[in-house]
């Protein structure tokens, strides 16, 4: 795995709709910008290598990340592959749909559900949302929640952004009914 | 990255502590391993429809000091304490209603930028960037070093953006640092540059 960069990004939330959030909502981005191991080879049927030599490692090195990015328990959590535009959205599904990546932050933050995620491909500095959802029981709405990066020079064609985030809590003022009242 | 609570920040909706650490440029790790990091808060503009005669001065003994010291405690605590601390600089970014009076307002008086550099341990002026602009905009933020300005390896830029600020009735205020020089410098230094003037250049120039 080559890595160009590790970008980290903690939001703290102190007033939503005009009223004080205490303690702090806090969300927490760490993301390794690194090259696309399937760079400059034509279409690869087989990913299944490039996945072993990459995944499991990218995983292991950003899931204590984002946790002691967030200081605090998470409670909910979401990932993202923005790929470079010379390769395919499959490169970056392949680094994170596979449970030798997702199952490092499962374990680290006692987690049990699927990581719901975004894959895309874009230009350096393109915006992208990390969707997070609540971590032992995705049907909790207070967590649903989204949170938006940008690195200015990343992902160069080549290279594919790969990035976990973890709440702290559900959304700031959060007040819907529960999914059970509808049931 | 979350400091120890300081004395609130009048207005204060948020807070974003962005850090990069480079592993490799060009494909070569750099001699030094260096972070760069903003931290930025999002304010209520104080002086939204005030108008430009009005004096800004009560508000920014009230707002800047509590803000200088929220960012560059957040700052040194994402680089690893103060002494790392190489490179600075700050940025405004006013929302739509407001003037660029009010960022420089916060960010251009001893208020803020005195208490910024005691607090990063500088000597330098801070270099700075500011604009008016919609909620989302990124902006370049220049740093250079912190106590020998001239320092061409620290000439830099971070660039920073919050996604939903500023409304139009708020301020985005930046503090940004990093801990060493750019990731390969080598186009020299003040003290190993030729002597060049229109004159010395006179056969290319012509």
């Amino acid at each position: 795995m080559k890595v160009r960069k590790i970008v980290t990004v903690v939001e703290e939330i102190r007033t939503e709709g005009g009223r004080e959030v205490w303690p702090p909502a806090r969300v927490a981005v760490v993301a390794a910008v690194i090259e696309n191991p399937w760079a400059g080879q034509g279409f690869v049927e087989d990913l299944g290598p490039g996945i072993d030599e990459t995944a499991s490692d990218l995983g292991a090195m950003l899931a204590p990340q984002v946790l002691a990015a967030l200081e605090l328990p998470a409670e909910a959590y979401g990932k993202a592959a923005i790929v470079g535009l010379d390769g395919e959205v499959e490169h970056g599904s392949a680094l994170i749909h596979t449970l030798k990546f997702g199952d490092h932050f499962r374990k680290a933050a006692d987690a049990t559900t699927l990581l719901p995620a975004v894959e895309k491909r874009g230009p350096a500095g393109v915006v992208f949302d990390i969707p997070l959802k609540h971590i032992t029981d995705a049907t909790i709405r207070s967590h649903h929640q989204t949170i938006e990066v940008r690195i200015a020079d990343a992902p160069h064609q080549d290279e594919i952004v790969v990035a976990l985030a973890a709440a702290a809590q559900g959304r700031p003022q959060q007040r819907l009914a529960a999914l059970s009242t509808e049931q | 990255m979350q400091a120890t609570e300081t004395k609130p920040v009048p207005g204060l909706r948020k807070l974003v502590v962005y850090r990069e650490t480079l592993v490799t440029e060009a494909g070569a790790r750099p001699a030094r391993p260096v972070q760069q990091a903003s931290a930025a808060a999002v304010l209520r503009n104080p002086w939204v429809r005030t108008g430009p005669s009005r004096d800004l001065s009560e508000e920014v003994a009230q707002i800047a000091p509590s803000l200088a010291r929220l960012l560059t405690d957040r700052l040194a605590d994402a680089l690893g304490g103060v002494a790392a601390i190489e490179a600075f600089g700050k940025a405004a970014i006013v929302g739509t209603a407001g003037e660029i009076e009010h960022g420089g307002a916060l960010i251009h008086t001893p208020y803020f930028g005195n208490l910024m550099r005691e607090f990063l341990e500088g000597e330098s002026i801070i270099c700075f960037a500011d604009a008016r602009a919609e909620a989302g905009q990124p902006l370049v933020v220049p740093l250079w070093h912190k106590t020998h300005a001239a320092t061409r390896s620290h000439y830099q830029t971070v660039s920073t953006r919050v996604p939903d600020a500023p409304r139009a009735d708020e301020l985005v205020v930046v503090a940004a640092a990093s801990t060493g020089p750019r990731p390969h410098p080598r186009i020299g230094d003040r003290a190993t540059d030729p002597v060049i003037t229109v004159k010395s250049l006179e056969s290319v120039l012509s």
